[in-house]
């Protein structure tokens, strides 16, 4: 089929209170819209618009016959198994609506194996110059939601980096569950120490919380910390206790997510499309 | 070639400027200035080009405030978008009203249904389970204040209370649910939705916030 026909919505979750929770999201879409690899490139969120309803509407069913979702979210999850699929009456792998249009629910992005190499393109990007063999790297992840996966998958992205033996030492660290992320300090040995926020998108987690937990800023200030958020990643390396801690922004704000995103949907391809003909087939035949 | 949301916009702005509290012009020999509709005549406004600010424009309201909900007619002032053609005017209003011109256009070929509140509301699972509880009074209520055009949101809303087709709130006038009419009232000019055609905000289903007030309202009778 010619990418004339194939359409591509990424969801994102959004915020009512976040500013910054859907930025990454736009900017993949405008990103992946320029190269024009997909005749429609749509964003549709749980908490902003369009919203997941709107979404069934947003493609014409004449141009677009097949539409690719991929959630945009750090790891399965309650959002990727259960709102998602629901929200969009998606019933499966591939759903066929009644006007003939397909729509193929590909994997999140945080589960494509991409996200290792750009965690460590990120490390090397915060610390130029400084060597792996003398740092110690640190994926944050929140640790307590409750039916999302992304400790599981933090902790999946430490070991995959550790196996590499590139770094002094890769550790998984939570906010609200141990080892936690304020006790980097005892959990490391090396001079340097890198820390990425395993999220979609920054906010008040990796513009305040993180920081006031590694000690590189003051408890809750009275200041409007979000408009100013994006400052904390400016003044790296952190000096504390003779050793320079780099703090970078959520993985999910890097330009080269929209790869991993065009990268789920030929993933999907690979791994369904021999299978989903011959369901579709069998689903005309029938008809 | 124009896809069909921008074949509808453009048929729709053959006799239409207006969509929300945006004022659409055209330029001779081509292009578009988008700018919201109070600040036509101004000359003392901040210039843009590419549509993809008018995501930046959007974010805030004048006091600095984010604006989760796009139709809420608070949009801020100050600024033009120069816009070269049509495919730049309609990313940019799909930055202002998200997926709004794509509900527009499934309705005009007749492919936009509509979910009743109570149907969205039986859906929900986890936290939001328990908005399904609200009553048909609280409805009333709850929406009559929420979605109002002054103040509330910009949208038509064409999603019925339940099954029975009642309206969900008697305390909006009729043509909150009129599509033909369009929803432009602005808080500066309030200028009356009827002087001028818009293109219509549609709403074919509540949104994320309206079903956050549902339980919060359920919240707090069980409270009382
Ligand atoms: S339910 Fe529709 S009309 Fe009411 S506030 Fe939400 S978007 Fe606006």
């Amino acid at each position: 089929m010619s990418n004339n026909a194939r359409a591509l919505l990424i969801v994102g979750h959004g915020s009512t209170v976040n500013p910054d929770s859907s930025a990454p999201t736009l900017a993949h879409a405008a990103e992946i819209r320029r190269r024009k690899v997909f005749a429609d490139v749509e964003c549709a969120f749980w908490k902003e618009e369009p919203s997941l309803r709107d979404a069934i509407f947003l493609f014409d069913p004449e141009a677009a016959r097949e539409v690719y979702v991929v959630p945009n979210f750090i790891s399965e999850g309650y959002f990727t198994q259960t709102v998602i699929p629901r929200e969009l009456e998606l019933n499966g792998r591939s759903t066929k609506r009644p006007n003939g249009q397909v729509w193929k629910y590909c994997e999140p992005v945080g589960n494509h194996p991409l996200v290792t190499e750009l965690l460590l393109q990120r490390a090397r990007e915060i610390a130029p110059g400084v060597p792996e063999t003398e740092t110690s790297l640190l994926i944050v992840a929140h640790g307590t939601d409750l039916n999302e996966n992304s400790a599981a998958a933090a902790k999946r992205e430490a070991e995959k980096i550790r196996a590499l033996g590139k770094y002094a030492d890769v550790l998984n660290v939570y906010m609200e569950e141990a080892p936690l992320v304020a006790g980097w300090r005892k959990l490391t040995k090396s001079p340097n120490v890198v820390v990425v926020p395993f999220f979609i998108s920054d906010g008040l987690h990796s513009y305040e919380d993180i920081p006031v937990l590694l000690g590189i800023a003051k408890e809750k200030s009275t200041s409007n910390c979000i408009s100013a958020g994006g400052e904390i990643f400016q003044r790296n390396p952190y000096k504390i206790d003779n050793r320079s801690l780099f703090y970078a922004p959520s993985i999910g704000t890097d330009p080269r997510f929209a790869d991993i995103i065009v990268a789920q949907v030929n993933l999907f391809d690979d791994a369904f499309s021999g299978i989903i003909l011959a369901q579709t087939e069998n689903f005309d035949s029938k008809s | 070639m124009p896809d069909l949301i921008e074949r509808s916009l453009e048929t729709a702005l053959t006799n239409c400027c207006r969509v929300g509290e945006i004022s659409i012009r055209r330029i001779d020999g081509g292009g578009f200035i988008v700018s919201h509709c109070d600040d036509r005549g101004r000359d003392d406004l901040q210039r843009f080009q590419n549509p993809e600010e008018a995501a930046e424009i959007a974010r805030y309201d004048d006091a600095g405030n984010y604006r989760p909900l796009k139709t809420v007619p608070n949009l801020c002032h100050g600024w033009r978008l120069e816009l070269v053609d049509l495919t730049k005017l309609r990313r940019a209003l799909d930055y202002f009203y998200p997926g709004r011109l794509a509900m527009f256009a499934a309705w005009k070929e007749n492919r936009l249904t509509t979910t009743p509140l109570r149907k969205t509301l039986t859906r929900q699972s986890g936290m939001y389970r328990v908005a399904s509880k609200i009553s048909d009074e609280q409805i009333n209520d709850l929406v009559g204040n929420f979605c109002r055009s002054n103040g509330g949101c910009l949208r038509t809303i064409l999603w019925k209370r339940d099954e029975s087709a009642a309206v969900p709130s008697t305390k909006l006038p009729s043509d909150k649910f009129d599509a033909s009419h369009g929803q432009a009232l602005s808080p500066r000019s309030a200028t009356p939705a009827t002087t001028a055609p818009v293109i219509p905000l549609l709403c074919q289903e509540a949104c994320s916030l309206l079903v956050a007030e549902c339980r919060k309202v359920v919240k707090m009778t069980n409270d009382e």
